[in-house]
């Protein structure tokens, strides 16, 4: 098949397949579900095909109408494998979940939507194109989190939709500039016209906006932890998968791959990233609320992801990339076992839980394997994630933002266990005669999360040598 | 050319095992997990005695660039460490038969027991840091999982141990990062580092952190005692008394020796040496006033690791010899009084030397083998312990007197507390019900009379593992000519210990009549004045680093957590507030008056004009 063809199917199918689940439903339940997960996995497989070819060091441009709209290299093809191999994990649990509750139709067709979306955004060559994608997830995303119509909870949504678009429209100030600039708005393009040049700062300064409004980085976060209101699918897919991935996609991609900014942001950034990972990492260790510590665990963890990307040299780059893959997959388990938790517990306190492995083993056991995975201990993927990234910031001689973030490893390890501590262990407070481990298809969703956790330590090499070869494609070979 | 499947066997031999003992249904089939573990530690003993005193390396790629390579390298330190863990992980799986035996999770036990075994050997076989680091680190998880499968409140010691070895270990990553950085290269063979900047004197203390708080050095010990009481006794014996003392002290004398060269006269060798006697003598006091069996030995454990760091600190070829001897010497004398009070426990059902009392003539073998641990712990001639600390003592003579008077003062509380701690539990009057207490099953006898014959052996022949292991790992070169085996030649220290053992017995008679019971021996240092007062607060815990660092991590955390709602207010009121009063404003200007809009129109027309006109 045609390499072309293969790139424009992956964004396109679930993207246009999204719109026909509602009429799908009009056969049956089952086969609408279905039909949501084969239109993920579609984007799995094709990402899965593209492997090989961009691995040659090929690029595929897709032209329409005349313009470059979708481009895919060895970054790109990355990234919609992590999101499209969690985002299906997140749908096939999403069926044993979302059956307890009203308007499935549109929760599957947001879900794909979003998902669909994501994958447009991640090909996109355009800068327009880009915003475009970046402001459907921002609907699909304000409609979801508000999918339990609760007056409370739509504030939330808003909250997280006015926050995000407020970035996403300084982002495109900053597009505008850019292509007043160069007059184009084709990252090829305006890869050649700068010819090596920076960007304006007041350029950066504004697309950064919207990137850590988008990757929630203090001080544009705190709708995510608001945003666990919806329910534990959705706040996976936010976490893990697609949402707050977007900001350190486009910052790798805009920053990274196709343009050079100046030295100041890479002491910048990393900056804010450490103190982002502090002040979260902090807020995890206080609240009480299982959803919203794991929220403010993922603020942490973007830290990480952001210190790695920014700190200007190719270890950090790599660390920064493969901890985007380990902290997905461990980031969505944990939300999904949350979500068993909260479904089957009926509060999401953790002062009124306890004692639950005794009734839900394999989910506390999947937990923890996640919780390991995300404090960056050996065999899981987490640790070479995390060691990459403080490596990088080591070797770019910044002791001092390599021991804030040396804090902030110390305190996840803390909040986590906390947590575990708190649901799983000791004492329960609540009767646990009527907590049952949850449907099979959710448990075995968050035991496949725990699998891939410890599978991708053990074998490193793959993810490694992919990533490693998208860095020195991404910084021209320098490596 | 030997294979790499037979290299790399030391490693995924006992963690296949491991889990395939994790896969046996626990109640059927309980005898298989014992013996699955018995066997698989006996090959694995087989095959790391066949590996000693060979070398090869081993390098197959993991991950193309940065030369990160899956390496490992034998030769004879790490070789002489792989045969010492495999000799005590075959003989506490002996013991564990009848220990463990009608405990729950067995199988856990038993799974976690292999893994960490071939944990140990990737760490110790491992040549490329990332790759040490990945076995290392990677003991946690089997540390974490041998504390929580104890007694029910067994998981709060695991996560304390979890957090502790968590957060030594995250600083121990850093320290190889700026290592790597420095050395640019990640093959520990290959990294010779002066100490020549500040960075480089970092990442030597990050490792350093990491070595010492694996061997449960302070201030990174306070897990152990709790873990004394929590965790099933095999554990203590096997990994805070054995693993852990010669993986993290191998680290230590590798880092000191090879990775960096640390001088005689340079800051770093008197921090290791401070930080070995702070150990040894806070240790030790706390150690003096316990009332358990087994929470006395734990505090036992932490103290002589102080030794160890102090000899290694010194970085004279005597104390670098004797840190090195120290240690394997005390993983001999440690585990063989682990196993004893595991014994006592077996028998008697407590470890609480207040129930305790009067069992030397029903559990006689048991008593023989505790005398000779615990001389040889005390450093009595002509046991082990003895010739080890003789070395210290030389060794840290020749760079201070205070260092030596500090390990000299902790060898006379050392004596002083196993001269309790043997008195209240084998001698004495013993409580009532004691007659059927029986001498514990031979597979428990089979290993604690081994390491007491090698405590023996050790100390008489002691020249055949300094020659054989110890002085090798130096070098000519390091050992200035020196041999140490046989007897020490400086008489004075010989004589001083001499003194500190007889002055230690006289101060236990002395304090047994004065209190009327052995148990009560050192309580007039107890009572003493000022003492009294600040072992109240440590046996609260007050001085614990663990709660001290909880405590300023909350702390933290609520500062971090007032900044964050700082934020979220701006968000939820301050942002909402202002477009309220902005609206408000704007909605109040559309009055109805049409007057009023006419001025607004004129103005505007006013402004527009003078734009045009370009006035503005």
């Amino acid at each position: 098949m045609d390499n072309e063809l293969i790139v424009f199917l992956l964004v396109c199918i679930p993207l246009a397949g999204s719109f026909l689940l509602p009429l799908v439903r009009l056969i049956s339940e089952e086969t609408r579900n279905l039909t949501a997960l084969l239109l993920v996995l579609a984007s799995l497989v094709a990402s899965l095909f593209m492997m090989p070819v961009v691995l040659t060091g090929e690029t595929v441009t897709v032209q329409l109408a005349g313009v470059n709209l979708f481009y895919a290299d060895k970054l790109a093809v990355f990234m919609a494998f992590v999101s499209s191999l969690v985002g299906s994990i997140i749908v096939l649990y999403s069926f044993g979940y979302i059956s307890h509750y009203e308007h499935r139709d549109e929760y599957y067709f947001m879900v794909v939507l979003f998902l669909g979306a994501m994958m447009g955004l991640i090909f996109s060559r355009n800068l327009l194109a880009l915003y475009l994608f970046w402001e459907i997830t921002a609907i699909a995303c304000w409609r979801l989190i508000g999918f339990f119509r609760d007056r409370n909870y739509v504030v939330k949504a808003d909250k997280a939709f006015l926050v995000t678009v407020f970035g996403a429209l300084m982002m495109l100030l900053g597009f505008i500039m850019i292509g007043t600039q160069t007059g184009s708005f084709d990252i090829g393009i305006i890869k050649k016209v700068l010819a090596g040049k920076h960007l304006p700062n007041i350029a950066v300064m504004l697309i950064l906006l919207g990137i850590l409004s988008k990757s929630a980085t203090v001080p544009l976060h705190t709708w995510l932890p608001d945003a666990g209101v919806a329910p534990s699918p959705v706040t996976a897919l936010l976490h893990a998968a697609v949402l707050v991935k977007i900001g350190v996609y486009v910052y790798a991609r805009l920053f990274v791959a196709s343009f050079d900014i100046d030295e100041i942001w890479h002491t910048i950034v990393p900056i804010i990233a450490g103190v982002s990972a502090l002040v979260s990492a902090g807020a995890a260790l206080v609240e009480t609320d299982l959803k919203r510590i794991i929220a403010y665990s993922t603020i942490s963890q973007l830290g990480f992801i952001f210190l790695g990307l920014a700190i200007g040299n190719n270890i950090g780059i790599v660390g920064g990339l493969l901890y985007i893959l380990m902290h997905s997959i461990a980031k969505g388990g944990l939300f999904l076992c949350a979500g068993i938790v909260e479904q089957n517990a009926k509060t999401k306190d953790i002062t009124r839980l306890g004692g639950l492995i005794s009734v839900m083993p394999i989910t506390a056991i999947s937990f923890i394997l996640c919780a390991f995975s995300v404090m960056g201990i050996p065999p899981f993927g987490g640790f070479f994630g995390k060691y990459m990234v403080i490596a990088g910031a080591l070797s770019g001689d910044k002791m001092f933002i390599a021991m804030l973030f040396l804090v902030g490893a110390f305190m996840t390890i803390i909040y986590l266990f906390r947590v575990f501590v708190m649901i799983f262990l000791g004492e329960s407070k609540l009767s646990l005669q009527n907590i049952r481990e949850g449907s099979n298809v959710m448990v075995f969703s968050v035991a496949l999360l725990a699998m891939l956790s410890v599978a991708s330590g053990i074998f490193i090499k793959f993810p490694f040598d992919f990533v490693q070869s998208a860095v020195r494609q991404m910084t021209g070979g320098l490596l | 050319m030997i294979p790499a499947y037979i290299k790399i066997m030391p490693i995924i031999f006992p963690v296949f095992a491991g889990l395939a003992v994790l896969m046996l249904e626990k109640k059927r089939n309980e005898i298989m997990c014992a013996w699955t573990c018995f066997i698989a530690t006996a090959i694995n003993l087989l095959l790391c005695a066949s590996m000693f005193g060979k070398e090869w390396d081993l390098i197959v790629p993991w991950g193309g660039m940065f030369d990160f390579n899956f390496s490992l390298r034998l030769y004879h330190f790490s070789s002489f460490i792989l045969l010492a863990s495999a000799g005590f992980g075959f003989l506490i799986s002996l013991y564990s038969f009848s220990f463990m035996n009608g405990k729950e999770k067995i199988n856990q036990f038993y799974s976690y027991f292999l893994i960490t075994i071939g944990l140990v050997n990737g760490a110790v076989l491992a040549d490329n840091l990332i790759v040490m680091l990945f076995f290392w680190e990677g003991l946690l998880l089997t540390l974490f999982g041998m504390i929580v499968i104890g007694n029910k409140t067994a998981f709060r010691t695991a996560i304390k141990a979890f957090i502790i070895s968590g957060i030594a270990d995250l600083c121990m990553m850093v320290g190889i990062a700026l290592t790597i950085h420095l050395a640019g290269t990640m093959s520990m063979s290959e990294i010779h580092l002066q100490i020549s900047s500040k960075t480089a004197a970092a990442a030597f203390l990050f490792l350093m952190i990491g070595a010492i708080a694996k061997a449960g050095s302070m201030p990174f010990h306070s897990w152990i005692p709790d873990a004394a009481i929590d965790a099933p006794l095999p554990f203590m014996a096997l990994i805070p008394a054995a693993l852990e003392k010669l993986l993290g002290i191998y680290f230590l004398a590798r880092i000191s020796l090879d990775l960096f060269k640390i001088g005689t006269n340079s800051l770093l060798s008197t921090i290791m040496m401070t930080v070995g006697c702070i150990t040894i003598l806070l240790a030790v006091m706390m150690a003096l006033i316990q009332k358990d069996y087994k929470r006395l030995l734990s505090f036992h454990a932490i103290s002589q690791v102080g030794y160890m760091i102090l000899g290694i600190g010194t970085a004279v070829p005597a104390g670098i010899v004797g840190g090195i001897f120290h240690m394997i010497n005390h993983a001999m004398y440690k585990s063989c009084l682990f196993l004893t009070g595991g014994s006592v426990e077996k028998q008697t059902g407590t470890t609480d030397l207040t129930k305790l009392g009067g069992i030397a003539s029903k559990m006689p073998i048991t008593f023989v083998c505790f005398i000779v641990a615990a001389a040889s712990i005390c450093g009595v001639p002509p046991f082990n312990g003895f010739f080890s600390k003789e070395l210290v003592y030389d060794g840290a003579l020749e760079r201070g007197r205070l260092f030596y008077f500090a390990a000299v003062l902790g060898s006379f509380f050392t004596a002083a507390s196993f001269l309790k701690l043997g008195h209240a539990a084998f001698l004495g009057k013993s409580p009532d019900d004691t007659a059927h207490i029986k001498e514990a099953p031979l597979p428990m006898l089979i290993p604690m009379i081994t390491i007491a014959a090698l405590c023996i052996f050790f100390g008489v022949w002691n020249y055949f593992p300094l020659r054989v292991f110890i002085q090798p790992i130096l070098g000519e070169h390091r050992l200035e000519g020196h041999d140490f085996a046989g007897m020490p030649t400086n008489v004075m220290l010989i004589v001083v210990t001499l003194v500190v053992i007889i002055g230690s017995i006289m101060n236990h008679i002395w304090g047994a009549e004065k209190s009327g019971s052995g148990l009560g021996a050192a309580d007039h240092i107890h009572d003493a004045p000022l003492l009294h007062t600040i072992y109240d607060k440590a046996e609260q815990r007050m001085f614990d680093p663990y709660e001290i660092g909880m405590k300023f991590a909350s702390w933290l955390a609520k500062v971090t957590m007032s900044i964050d709602k700082v934020i979220d207010y701006i968000y939820n009121v301050v942002v909402v507030e202002f477009t309220y009063a902005f609206t408000g404003f704007i909605r109040r200007l559309h009055s109805g008056s049409y007057a009023l809009y006419v001025v607004w129109s004129l103005l505007g027309t006013l402004i527009v004009v003078l734009y045009i006109m370009r006035k503005i």
